[in-house]
Order: structure tokens, then C-alpha cells, then sequence
């Protein structure tokens, strides 16, 4: 089990959402959950949980909460991650989801 | 001029079938004369071809074999397609073998390097199919070729039924050659339903104890799919087959390219491309494929070889797959791969390695596979002379010189960034460059495809079109890119990307229109292989490792 805590700098938002929040995957073996919420504070950075079953891989989850934050105007979100030993390709599929269901709604 | 030197190799054959005498009635011998048979038909020196490729086997035969040794048969050229059984192993162990020239070693990939540390695997080269039947016909004409049919009749005509694969490229160079044909058989028959290889280009016929092996190559579960390969199949159909207007293809074994079949009907028909794409295929007769033929969007499916289960569901449907007269699947390796090189608009495969120029291979220290019949349809054809829109179109993008073809072949590379064990996928340098690989390959680096001829390399991450890069640099950093959170692509710099998805080299899946939140399994057209069964209206019938009802 490990644990951290980051915020990446990230453009704000849009100022309507379609959902307050959005959840994608589950919490499962070889899954993990993603959970988006607006409403963080500063709008200029997107805050996130990390939980994960596996250590020893921070640095490329620190790297690819970067690049989403870069690619998509998430400022004033919250990220919560709980992951139960998902294989990495799957981490930026589930991100984009819950970011999609969060703005787009969930159709 | 014509003198009795000339025709030695014919008094050679002669001698050799006399030394067989009472063993055999005419052509026919019983299965517990084999292995004398073989030590009187194999001389030392000879080049001995068995055939056996990843699918079909005549293990018959080369079981016998391996009950041989040495003082029986020695300084034997091996030439085989694949070296998938236990039995080929036991040949080296036994040193019978002097050089073997092959294509692929997928099960006994490991017994192979295992063979290469120990100095007991003398290989001549390690082929790709076309290139190794090639050569049957130039410099490794097999003298005895060990060969395996369905069917016998009593003058020995053969019927190869579904799995003909590569018979035929064996036969024919070694029965003009004056080379012994022996054909393991799984039944002789009074009435064959069609003759594919004529009676008088065979020597000897065994009805083997048992039936020829047949491996279910390309049968992928649905149920196996998952949302990422949902997501990645989905960036694959907009941003190659529809913008490029694929009309003609090949598909690799994989599960990605099973997820691009599966969302033909789905997806694909939402975007309105039936008609405008996929319409010709040389691939197997792939179970993931019949949603698609049902729903009517393919034209026509050749083949290299057969696959388990599939046989009346191909029959029934004789107006896509090529069917003999009695309606029974036909499928032909060799004339397959030459229609996978010349004819179709795309090559899509996966790969277990990829580096960062691009090349790829599945070949690791412990691991010596080798290539099969991908790198034939995984090149740049420069012998191709005809146009197509994907041809002309992927031609234009790659900005050809005075001195190249203005087309291209589409050669795409579709792979996670990261295999099963979070083992990435790719690479600073592939584990095929180990010297002692490369010394037993005398210098030569086992590459599958060569980072030169692959057009576009598709991850979870996104597109990188590889062809569209004006320098080696600009290349790596396309595959950064999309390496996603491998050591390769950690070093990627965000401008370098930025500039490359700015100029439409790299695409990210929303780039292409694709909405990650569609990329689930429900879109496929079936979610397991009972749903398979059910579209083909009951005619496949799967192998029993894959039913659970």
C-alpha cells in the first residue's frame, strides 16, 4: 500500500459542468476507480489522492497526473484514485473517463 | 550435353525407394515401418525438410524421427517452417542436425535458446515464410520432404482440407527435383472430395495412428478484450482505417485487432464506413470476424491457413472465404503471404518489443522465436506498381523522393505500452541486439519489423505516424510519445510533443474524434465466444478449450 498527495498546475475548468462529480471503473482486482469532483480550490490546479495496492511507482503516476493536468483544462478539480494493482495502461483511460462523464455527462 | 552424370540424382531417388523394398505395398507403408523407412530413405548430407508450421504439424513423421539415432542420420540440413514440437528438440540433442534454416520456434522458443547456449543449434538463418519456401527453389531444395495431408486415395492423390498452408510450397520444389515426398495422412479414402496435391508427385503414404496436429492460432475470446484495446481499436478505426480509407488488409493474432473486428458492426457502422472499408482481407478465417461478415462487410477473406472450429461456417459461407468444388475451406501460406505483400492497403500486428526507431521483435535472451509470415506483410512492397487510395494517400503523407514509389503501404504497429507484469513494451534498445543472439545469427539482429517500414505505431496513448516524420530524431520522439509512462516514454519533452500533435504526427484519442468514455466492452458486437457461436447461426464450432456452457 502507498499513499501521496499532489496538485499539478492545470487550466481552470469550464465554468459549467454536467455533473458535480463522475466516477469511472471500479475498485477491484487489476481495476482501480477514479473519482473527479469540482469545486478545489485553487481553480488553477487540479488536486490529487493516489492509493494504490502496489508501491514502488509514484514517479510514473506523479508523471502521467502531469500530462492529464497539461492536455485538459482541469483546474479546480479533485482526483481521488484508489487503485487495486490496475496495469498502467489502463490509469490514463479510466482518468479521461471520469473527466469526460464529469464535463460531457454520462452519454 | 546430356550424359549419364546428368541424371544421377534421378538414379539416386531410384536407389533410395529400392532401398525401401518389401517396407512399403506401392506407396504405402504401415506406421510401425516408418522409422526403418526413414533410415533408409535419408542419406547423410541431405537437406531434410519437415513440415510443421505454427499451425499445422506432420508430428507423425517427425515423432518417428526423433526415435532415430545418430549412427542412423547425421549431418541432416534441416529446413522446416517451425520448430514447434518436442521431437524437432530431440533432433539437435541428439546431433543429428548439421545447420537448420527455419522461420519460427513459438512453443519451443525457449528449448531453442537454451539449444543456442549450449552451441547445439548450428542455424543457417532464421526466415520469414516466403523467404524460407523461396529458397526451396534456389539453394536448400529440400532431398526428403516429411509432409502431412487429411486425406490419401489409393493411388496416393492427397487432400490437404482447410489447413492446405504450406504443402504445396514444399512439394513442388522437391518433387521436380527428383526429392522424396513421404505424406503422413489421417485416413485413405476410396473417393477423395478434391485432389490438391497430384498422386505422382508423391512417394510414400503413411496413415498415421493418430491425426495431424492442429493448433487454434487465431481464435481470441472476446471475453479476454479489454477497455483499453476497446479505447485503442477505436483510435485505430478513425485515425487510420477510416481517414485512410483501408479497403484491403491483414490482421495479426492479437486481441487489439479482435477488438477492431468486433466493432465493425457497432461502431464502425455508426460512423458509416460499411462499404468504405475492410472490405478485402488475407487473414485467417478468424472467429471474430463473422459479426462482420454478417452484418455484410466483407467482400472476400483469403487465407494461409485454416482454423479449428471454423470449417462449416466457412463452407457455408463460400461466397466470402475460397472454397473448394465440395465447398471445404482452402487456404495456401505461401500464395497467402505474396497477397499480404503485394495486394492489401495495411498490415496491423502487435509486437512484444518495440524501440525507439521503431523496430520491433519478439526475440529475448531466454526466448528465440523468430519472425513466421508478419515481416512479409509488415514491409514497404517496393515491387508493388499499382495505386490505391490508402496506397496513394499514406504515399503523399510520407513525402517520397524523385527516386521512390509514391505509395506506401500502411504498416502499423498496435501495442500496449506495457506488456502482461508491467513489463514495458518499449524500449532504448531491443533484447534481440544481445551478442550472443546476434553471433549465433552470424550478425544479424532478429528484427521482426524494421522501424523504416512502419508507417504508424498505435498505443493507449495515442497515434504516432512514423511516416509522417522528416528525421530519425523526429521519429523517436513520436514513439515517445505515445510510450506512455515506460522509461522510453518518461523521456520524452513536452514541446517536442506539442510540436509533433500541433503538426498532427501525434494524435491523442480525442484528436481523432474518439470519446474515451464510449471505450468499453459493451460496445463490441458480442462480449464472448457463445455470442460467436450465435451469429454464425450455430455453424462454428469453437474448440473445447473455449466453451464454458
Amino acid at each position: 500500500m502507498e499513499k501521496f498527495a499532489k496538485a499539478f498546475p492545470s487550466k481552470p475548468l469550464p465554468s459549467k459542468t454536467a455533473k458535480p462529480w463522475a466516477l469511472a471503473g471500479v475498485v477491484g482486482s487489476g481495476n482501480l476507480e477514479v473519482l473527479v469532483e469540482r469545486g478545489g480550490r485553487p481553480t488553477d490546479t487540479m488536486q490529487c489522492h493516489v492509493e494504490t495496492s502496489i508501491p514502488g511507482y509514484k514517479a510514473s503516476w506523479l508523471a502521467a497526473l502531469a500530462d492529464f493536468a497539461h492536455h485538459y483544462p482541469a483546474g479546480g478539480t479533485k482526483v481521488t484514485i484508489n487503485d487495486q494493482g490496475a496495469p498502467p495502461v489502463l490509469v490514463n483511460l479510466r482518468l479521461r473517463q471520469a473527466y469526460d462523464h464529469l464535463t460531457k455527462g454520462d452519454k | 550435353m546430356i550424359t549419364a552424370k546428368t541424371a544421377l540424382r534421378r538414379q539416386n531417388k531410384a536407389q533410395r525407394i529400392e532401398r525401401v523394398g518389401k517396407l512399403a505395398r506401392g506407396k504405402f507403408v504401415s506406421p510401425d515401418k516408418v522409422p526403418e523407412i526413414l533410415r533408409r530413405i535419408i542419406e547423410p548430407g541431405d537437406i531434410l525438410c519437415l513440415e510443421g508450421d505454427n499451425q499445422k504439424q506432420a508430428d507423425f513423421l517427425a515423432n518417428q524421427l526423433a526415435t532415430l539415432e545418430n549412427k542412423d542420420l547425421r549431418d541432416i540440413h534441416l529446413v522446416m517452417s517451425c520448430i514447434t514440437l518436442p521431437a524437432h528438440i530431440e533432433l539437435f540433442k541428439k546431433g543429428m542436425i548439421k545447420q537448420v534454416d527455419f522461420c519460427y520456434a513459438g512453443p519451443q522458443g525457449g528449448a531453442v535458446a537454451d539449444l543456442v547456449k549450449a552451441k547445439k543449434f548450428p542455424v543457417g538463418a532464421i526466415h520469414t515464410y516466403n523467404e524460407l519456401y523461396a529458397r526451396y527453389y534456389i539453394d536448400l531444395t529440400p532431398r526428403v520432404a516429411l509432409i502431412a495431408a487429411a486425406q490419401a486415395d489409393r493411388k496416393g492423390n492427397l487432400f490437404l482440407a482447410a489447413n492446405t498452408e504450406e504443402t504445396p510450397a514444399i512439394v513442388e520444389p522437391t518433387a521436380f527435383s527428383d526429392g522424396i515426398v513421404f505424406a503422413q495422412v489421417n485416413e485413405i479414402v476410396d473417393k477423395l472430395p478434391r485432389i490438391d496435391i497430384p498422386a505422382d508427385q508423391v512417394d510414400l503414404v503413411v496413415q498415421a495412428p493418430y491425426p495431424m496436429h492442429l493448433q487454434a492460432l487465431f481464435t481470441r475470446d472476446p471475453a479476454a478484450i479489454t477497455d483499453v484495446q476497446v479505447l485503442m481499436a477505436m483510435v485505430a478505426l478513425r485515425g487510420i482505417y477510416e481517414k485512410y480509407e483501408v479497403q484491403s488488409l491483414n490482421h495479426g493474432v492479437g486481441f487489439n485487432t479482435a477488438a477492431i473486428e468486433l466493432l465493425l458492426p457497432t461502431y464502425g457502422e455508426r460512423l458509416g464506413l460499411k462499404g468504405k472499408i475492410c472490405k478485402y482481407w488475407m487473414v485467417n478465417p478468424l472467429p471474430t470476424l463473422i459479426p462482420a461478415i454478417e452484418s455484410g462487410w466483407v467482400e472476400s477473406v483469403f487465407a494461409v491457413g485454416g482454423e479449428v472450429g471454423m470449417e462449416r461456417y466457412t463452407a457455408a459461407r463460400s461466397d466470402v472465404f475460397f472454397t473448394g468444388r465440395d465447398g471445404s475451406f482452402h487456404s495456401n501460406r505461401a500464395m497467402g503471404q505474396l497477397a499480404g505483400h503485394y495486394a492489401i492497403d495495411m498490415f496491423i500486428g502487435a509486437s512484444l518489443q518495440i524501440d525507439i526507431n521503431g523496430n520491433s521483435s519478439t526475440v529475448s535472451k531466454n526466448r528465440i522465436t523468430g519472425f513466421g509470415g508478419a515481416p512479409n506483410m509488415g514491409c514497404q512492397p517496393t515491387g508493388r506498381r499499382h495505386p490505391t487510395k490508402a496506397w496513394l494517400k499514406a504515399g503523399a503523407e510520407a513525402n517520397p523522393g524523385p527516386g521512390s514509389p509514391p505509395g506506401r503501404k500502411l504498416v502499423v504497429q498496435m501495442v500496449e505500452t506495457f506488456q502482461a507484469g508491467r513489463v514495458p513494451t518499449f524500449v532504448e534498445e531491443l533484447d534481440a541486439t544481445d551478442p550472443s543472439i546476434r553471433k549465433a545469427l552470424h550478425g544479424v539482429t532478429p528484427v521482426m519489423i524494421y522501424g523504416d517500414d512502419v508507417t504508424h505505431v498505435v498505443t493507449e496513448e495515442g497515434i504516432a505516424n512514423l511516416a509522417a516524420c522528416r528525421s530519425i530524431a523526429e521519429r523517436q520522439a513520436a514513439i515517445r510519445a505515445v510510450a506512455g509512462y515506460t522509461p522510453v516514454g518518461l523521456k520524452r519533452k513536452k514541446r517536442e510533443t506539442e510540436d509533433l500533435r500541433a503538426r498532427g504526427i501525434v494524435q491523442l484519442p480525442e484528436d481523432v474524434g474518439v470519446r474515451p468514455s464510449e471505450a468499453s466492452r459493451s460496445l463490441l458486437a458480442t462480449q464472448d465466444i457463445k455470442g460467436l457461436v450465435r451469429w454464425s447461426n450455430g455453424l462454428y464450432d469453437p474448440p473445447s478449450q473455449f466453451v464454458d456452457w
